[in-house]
């Protein structure tokens, strides 16, 4: 048995064959003060036109491979693109000095870089969050907030 | 499935041989919980154990509430509480009792607090990173982990996260069974109920003497439309246990999906008799009632939930009070005074003060229902109606039940002013409930789209529960189905809007 008979359609609104999408956190490091910011923003800072933070500290790009669930979501969503054209801003090779972009294979191990890296942003699944990293708002909004713009399909 | 495991016992065993009274209990396996007394910490273990282990859950509850009553101060079990009653008066007060009393609490008990109260209230975002810092710091909490994993699934449809943590723990311990109870339902919500037999072979044979594995497993055949099985299975899970009373409930729903009508009737009477909750007892006298609906007897269920109003309302019960008469509504084919239904039900919603997340939660659902019963009618300025006070709700609410709720009623309205692209785009993402599902069948065929209403129609049809939305929805689906199989071109539409 579930641990309650819900009765209430909605209450018991996983009974169907759909997966949910989720929502993608923007997480920097617990001690950066930075608490917002748009979506222009951050898609600057994925450009490589944006490369510190307010402290001069260069921003390191934290993210999943481009080729990972969601991220073709996060990435088209960020720079306006395709995936393809996504993929090529983020691999130029200038990139190596200006918002350095460091992929790794799994959410976890992006919180763990974050966790680590006072000066790194990253991109994950927001039910992978710790906090070890802060939950940077995107045009004012948070993960779950009604009309959060990085909410996945 | 739920049951105890060698780890949990050695755990518990070792945390109850350890309790001293008035301190922080120095656990490394699992999250500790701070309480001055004994007989409360006693209390606390076994509710957890019943609640969490083997599902017993009246139990369970009973059992927390004497953890509160031996330590008042005791602040997670308040909070254990509140998450696990279905009271949401007791709910409210709990929780406001865990507040208060959150000094006496270890840092780690909060976070579990945080968590417990997040996940309510809607404030996700601490809420997970709790959870996580958690599981992190205490990576052999089995319980922990497996709360995690059913709350993922089942409240959030996270299946991917859920089934990540949940299969992460089985490959840690392959014993500990209650997992693959939530990875057996995590399968089966996700639409991968195909998967979830071969667990509970697995959960059964692990535990011959459990009734809940067989209880899962009759749940499962159920959802998957094998009622014969299902009842096979509720049966055994009762012959382990003839007190296990979600089996009881069990039998009669797979009755009444049956057409049995009279064998449900019987058996929920059983099941009511059979819990003392008064939430649950009013629960189940609802879905009593529904089977009157389900043979056609419309004024004898309106008879038995007028019934259910008056006790409901004495009690204090609002969300059963609105339940009933939200019942009324869906199965009154008169609309006017389907709409006087379910005003009604938003009346005695608002009339009771609980938990404003859960009061939002029912809000929307019933405000969804009314958008429904007049798209149904046509009557398009009555869906506008309902959508209003929907859109101001989800401009604010982090619910995904509000918001779904929301895109519903938008949908409707949509479909209401002939724009079908953009209502299937809306009823898209309320694509659990029978009621969308029907509108967007609806929206789908006047869209030109044949074929993917088809499909819509046959994912409804395939839906067996005992909910409300399900047996007003789902036998009009298979009507039409039948009128017009899916092998045809043309969807046989739904009679929802002339």
């Amino acid at each position: 048995m579930r641990k309650r008979l819900l009765m209430v359609c909605v209450a018991l609104a996983c009974a169907a064959s759909l997966a949910f999408g989720t929502d993608f956190a923007v997480v920097a490091h617990a001690s950066n003060p930075v608490k917002a910011m748009t979506l222009a923003d951050l898609g600057k800072i994925f450009r490589g036109k944006t490369a510190t933070w307010q402290n001069g500290r260069n921003i390191t790009l934290v993210l999943r491979e481009p080729d990972s669930p969601g991220m073709k979501f996060v990435i088209e969503k960020v720079l306006g693109g395709t995936l393809e054209e996504g993929k090529a801003i983020l691999n130029e090779s200038s990139r190596k000095t200006n918002v350095p972009v460091v992929f790794v294979s799994s959410d976890a191990e992006v919180v763990k870089v974050v966790e680590g890296n006072s000066a790194a942003l990253g991109v994950v699944d927001v039910y992978n969050i710790t906090s070890g990293v802060k939950v940077v708002k995107i045009d004012e909004k948070q993960p779950f907030d009604p009309g959060y713009v990085l909410k996945g399909h | 499935m739920r049951i105890l495991n060698r780890i949990l016992c050695s755990t518990i065993a070792l945390t109850i041989a350890g309790a001293t009274a008035g301190s922080v209990r120095a656990q490394d396996r699992t999250v500790p919980h701070t309480t001055s007394s004994d007989e409360a910490n006693h209390w606390y273990e076994l509710a957890m154990k019943e609640r969490e282990d083997l599902l017993f859950v009246d139990k369970g509850i009973d059992s927390m509430r004497e953890a509160v009553k031996a330590d008042p101060h005791f602040a997670l079990a308040h909070a254990a509480l509140a998450y696990f009653t279905n009271d949401p008066l007791e709910e409210k007060r709990e929780r406001a009792l865990a507040q208060k009393n959150m000094a006496n609490a270890s840092p780690d008990e909060r976070l579990l607090i945080t968590w417990m109260n997040g996940t309510k209230d809607g404030d996700l975002v601490p809420a997970i990173a709790a959870m996580n810092d958690l599981i992190a710091k205490y990576p052999s909490d089995e319980r922990l982990q497996n709360l995690d994993g059913e709350w993922l699934c089942s409240n959030q449809g996270a299946f991917d996260r859920g089934e990540s943590v949940l299969k992460q723990l089985l490959k840690n311990d392959p014993k500990y069974f209650p997992a693959l109870n939530n990875l057996a339902y995590c399968y089966a919500l996700s639409g991968e109920a195909k998967l979830a037999p071969a667990l509970m072979e697995e959960y059964v044979v692990a535990l011959p003497n459990q009734p809940n594995p067989q209880d899962s497993y009759g749940e499962i055949m159920r959802m998957l439309g094998d009622y014969q099985a299902a009842l096979e299975h509720y049966n055994k899970a009762l012959q382990i246990d003839p007190d296990f009373n979600s089996s009881k409930v069990g039998v009669a729903s797979t009755y009444a999906l049956m057409g049995e009508q009279e064998k449900a009737r019987a058996q929920y009477l059983v099941a009511i008799d059979g819990t003392k909750e008064r939430a649950t007892k009013l629960d189940y006298r609802i879905l009593w009632a529904m089977t009157y609906y389900r043979e056609n007897q419309a004024e004898r269920a309106r008879q038995e939930l007028r019934k259910i109003v008056v006790e409901a309302d004495r009690d204090g019960m609002a969300i059963e009070h609105a339940e009933a008469h939200r019942d009324m509504a869906l199965f009154n084919p008169d609309a006017q005074t389907a709409l006087k239904d379910i005003d009604h039900a938003r009346v005695a919603l608002l009339a009771r003060d609980f938990a404003k997340g859960d009061r939002d939660n029912e809000l929307a659902t019933i405000l969804f229902t009314r958008a429904f019963i007049a798209a149904r009618a046509g009557l398009k300025d009555e869906v506008q109606k309902s959508l209003e006070p929907l859109s101001v709700m989800a401009r604010t609410s982090r619910s995904y039940i509000v918001q779904r709720a929301y895109h519903s009623a938008k949908g409707a309205s949509l479909l209401m002013q002939q724009k079908y692209d953009a209502a299937i785009q809306e009823l898209d993402d309320d694509a659990q409930n029978p009621l969308s599902l029907q509108l967007l069948a609806d929206a789908q065929n006047k869209a030109g789209q044949a074929a993917e209403a088809q499909k819509t129609l046959t994912t409804l049809a395939a839906i067996n529960d005992e909910r409300v939305e399900t047996a007003v929805a789902v036998p009009q689906a298979r009507a039409a189905l039948k009128a017009s199989p899916p092998t045809t071109a043309q969807a046989t539409p739904f009679h929802i809007h002339p």
